[in-house]
């Protein structure tokens, strides 16, 4: 399992562990200069930033706590479903609905965490529960054609004449969503959530004996990463104004969700963010392969694993690490301190 | 009644024989084959290129079954030898990611070249008598089929020398290779056998309905909640979930119907893995 980043670590001064995430929000914020003319590139960047924020919320789930989750598109189509459903067809504010959404993706992700925590099931174990929840979910929106529109989808309205149906404004809506989980995800490094999650990670048991009760976080961090999830998918329900199972189908999420994380670098703070935004670049460049876009991406999916087998973020901050000791060794301070005896390797 | 339940276990050999390759690939490699389905489609489009230039219909499923079998051999060969390298949650993740894009490169290829290709095995001969119920040859050759390559298996990971070495790889890798059983070439022989195994499915499954190109993914993710369902690593597990999962899809598509049977299907799986978190053979690990 791939180690988290070192600076996430409580005990780092708050203004190094948050200013990634100042710098990330702060770039990405300069996307629409470029591309605010083009409606469609508008369209792609703001899919590239409601995934990040999609995978972020895995990340909470899987990174911190090895549950893998199988169905972050059905939990992002609770909320976006159930949020449509609640503004358009029962007259509920639109904001209110979001929350309801998200609060209804929450507890039923709380629920899916809570059995797999309360059977010990495995990791794939808990991935095939999860599979059928997500595939049931998919059969369920085809199926009540009169809730849901089956498969031609669903309009939906209510955001349609706020700010939300604009060609920018959206964007940004997205991007202080992403940012606001960043932070959600650091503060959580930082919590004493944060270290019962890395005991939790590195070795079960022995956080059990040291009294870290594993299961309370796991279904914490489920509940949490879920509602994350629902929030996120009911935002983009609104700002879209169209919705159809595929927006939130297995093969549409939660395959993307999964390769973005594990590029980006499991349990890292940025790990999504970079994996949603190489993927979103990639995508659109193995679109213009049009008939063999499959093998292209397939291949390129290969190459990035074989190469990057940790990731990107852990990658490069592991390099990073090892420069800065290396500068560090070259400039020794004088005078030279006599060489300790014995050297323990700080962890 | 009867003949839905019947439909059912015939139904259900057709699932335990997909999961059973799956399964085997898990339990001793690490590596949930995510191509699998894949594989399969690939075994079925082989044959029906060769039936389509006239070939016997055995020589071009034996074809189709080899070429499988081949691709799933090279795939151990080369790509998954740095998967092996690794242990334990890193060895599954990154051979689960490997495979994906495995498969989407075999999706691709079969796509863009042969989109319309399907595989149709027309099995003559008047519907036979079984215990008062009418059952098509097409179905009851399938069953055969997959009863017949089950009880081989069980007989040959009990017996056989081979089979030995294969069960003491799955239960212990390092154990088997101080006995001098060598773990690649037991996993090299099992990769290439689920291939065959895959499209040996996409062959029976043509007996009684077209395997088409696009079919791939909806072989692997029923492979992969039958081979969960019986325990990671079990082939009589496989069976047992398999035909469990089959007779509760035909029983429920036939009194309850539609849409809902997919759910009840699900729920079924869901329910078993609760019940019993290491499958329902499982040897209770992972």
């Amino acid at each position: 399992m791939p180690r988290a980043a070192t600076v996430g670590r409580a005990g780092t001064p708050a203004v190094r562990a948050y200013a990634p995430i100042v710098v990330t929000g702060a770039l990405a914020a300069l996307l629409p200069l470029r591309y605010g003319d083009s409606r469609a590139m508008m369209g792609v960047v703001i899919g590239g930033v409601l995934f990040a924020a999609y995978t972020i919320g895995f990340n909470v789930i899987f990174g911190s706590t090895g549950q893998l989750f199988l169905c972050t598109g059905a939990l992002a189509g609770l909320g976006g479903y159930g949020s449509a459903i609640l503004s358009d067809r029962h007259g509920i504010p639109m904001v209110l609905s979001m929350v309801l959404a998200s609060l209804a993706a929450a507890v039923a992700g709380g629920l899916l965490s809570w059995v797999a925590v309360s059977r010990s099931l495995g990791v794939i174990f808990t991935g095939i529960v999860t599979l059928a929840f997500s595939l049931s979910f998919e059969n369920l929106l085809l199926g009540k054609r009169d809730l849901t529109g089956g498969e031609t989808g669903l309009v939906v309205a209510a955001g349609s004449d706020t700010f939300l149906g604009e060609q920018v404004a959206p964007f940004y809506v997205f991007l202080g969503l992403v940012v606001a989980y960043l932070a959600v995800y650091r503060a959580l490094q930082r919590s004493h959530l944060g270290w019962a999650f890395r005991a939790l990670r590195e070795d079960e048991i022995a956080a059990e004996l040291a009294g870290v009760d594993v299961k309370r976080y796991r279904v914490v961090a489920g509940t949490l990463g879920s509602g994350m999830i629902g929030l996120a998918g009911a935002l983009y329900a609104h700002s879209e104004g169209f919705i159809s199972p595929r927006t939130f189908s297995f093969g549409e999420v939660d395959v993307l969700v999964i390769v973005m994380l594990a590029f980006g670098g499991i349990g890292s703070l940025l790990g999504p963010v970079v994996g949603a935004a190489v993927y979103t670049v990639l995508e659109e460049w193995i679109d213009s392969f049009d008939e063999y876009r499959l093998i292209i991406y397939g291949s390129v999916i290969l190459v990035l694993f074989l190469t990057l087998p940790r990731g990107v973020v852990p990658t490069v901050l592991a390099f990073v690490g090892r420069l800065r000791r290396w500068w560090r060794a070259r400039r020794p301070r004088a005078p030279a301190a006599p060489p300790p005896i014995a050297t323990i390797t700080p962890r | 009644m009867r003949a839905v339940v019947f439909d059912g276990v015939v139904l259900g050999l057709q699932f335990g024989l997909l999961g059973v390759g799956l399964t085997l690939v898990y339990g001793l490699a690490g590596v949930l084959n995510l191509a699998y389905g894949q594989l399969a489609v690939l075994g079925a489009v082989v044959a029906a290129l060769r039936i389509d230039a006239g070939a016997p219909t055995i020589a071009a499923v034996l074809t189709g079954l080899a070429a499988a079998g081949a691709v799933a051999l090279a795939l151990d060969l080369t790509l998954m030898r740095p998967v092996y390298r690794r242990r334990g949650e890193d060895r599954v993740l990154l051979g689960l990611l490997l495979m994906l894009g495995v498969a989407f490169i075999i999706d691709g290829v079969l796509v863009w070249r042969y989109p319309i290709e399907a595989l149709t095995l027309r099995i003559g001969g008047d519907p036979v008598d079984v215990l008062g119920t009418r059952m098509r040859t097409g179905s009851l050759l399938a069953s055969a089929i997959a009863l017949g390559v089950g009880a081989v298996l069980v007989v040959f990971l009990r017996y056989a020398t081979a089979g030995k070495a294969v069960r003491s790889v799955i239960q212990d890798e390092e154990g088997a290779q101080l006995c001098g059983v060598s773990p690649a070439r037991v996993r090299a022989f099992v990769f290439a056998l689920s291939g065959v195994l895959a499209a040996l499915v996409a062959v029976t499954r043509s007996m009684t309905s077209p395997v088409t190109v696009n079919a791939g993914i909806d072989f692997t993710i029923l492979a992969l909640i039958v081979a969960v369902v019986g325990g990671l690593g079990s082939v009589s597990g496989a069976f047992l979930a398999g035909v469990l999962l089959g007779v509760v899809n035909t029983v429920s598509a036939h009194y309850i119907g539609t849409y809902v049977t997919t759910i009840v299907l699900l729920g079924a799986a869901a329910v078993t893995i609760v019940l019993r978190p290491s499958g329902l053979l499982g040897a209770g690990r992972e």
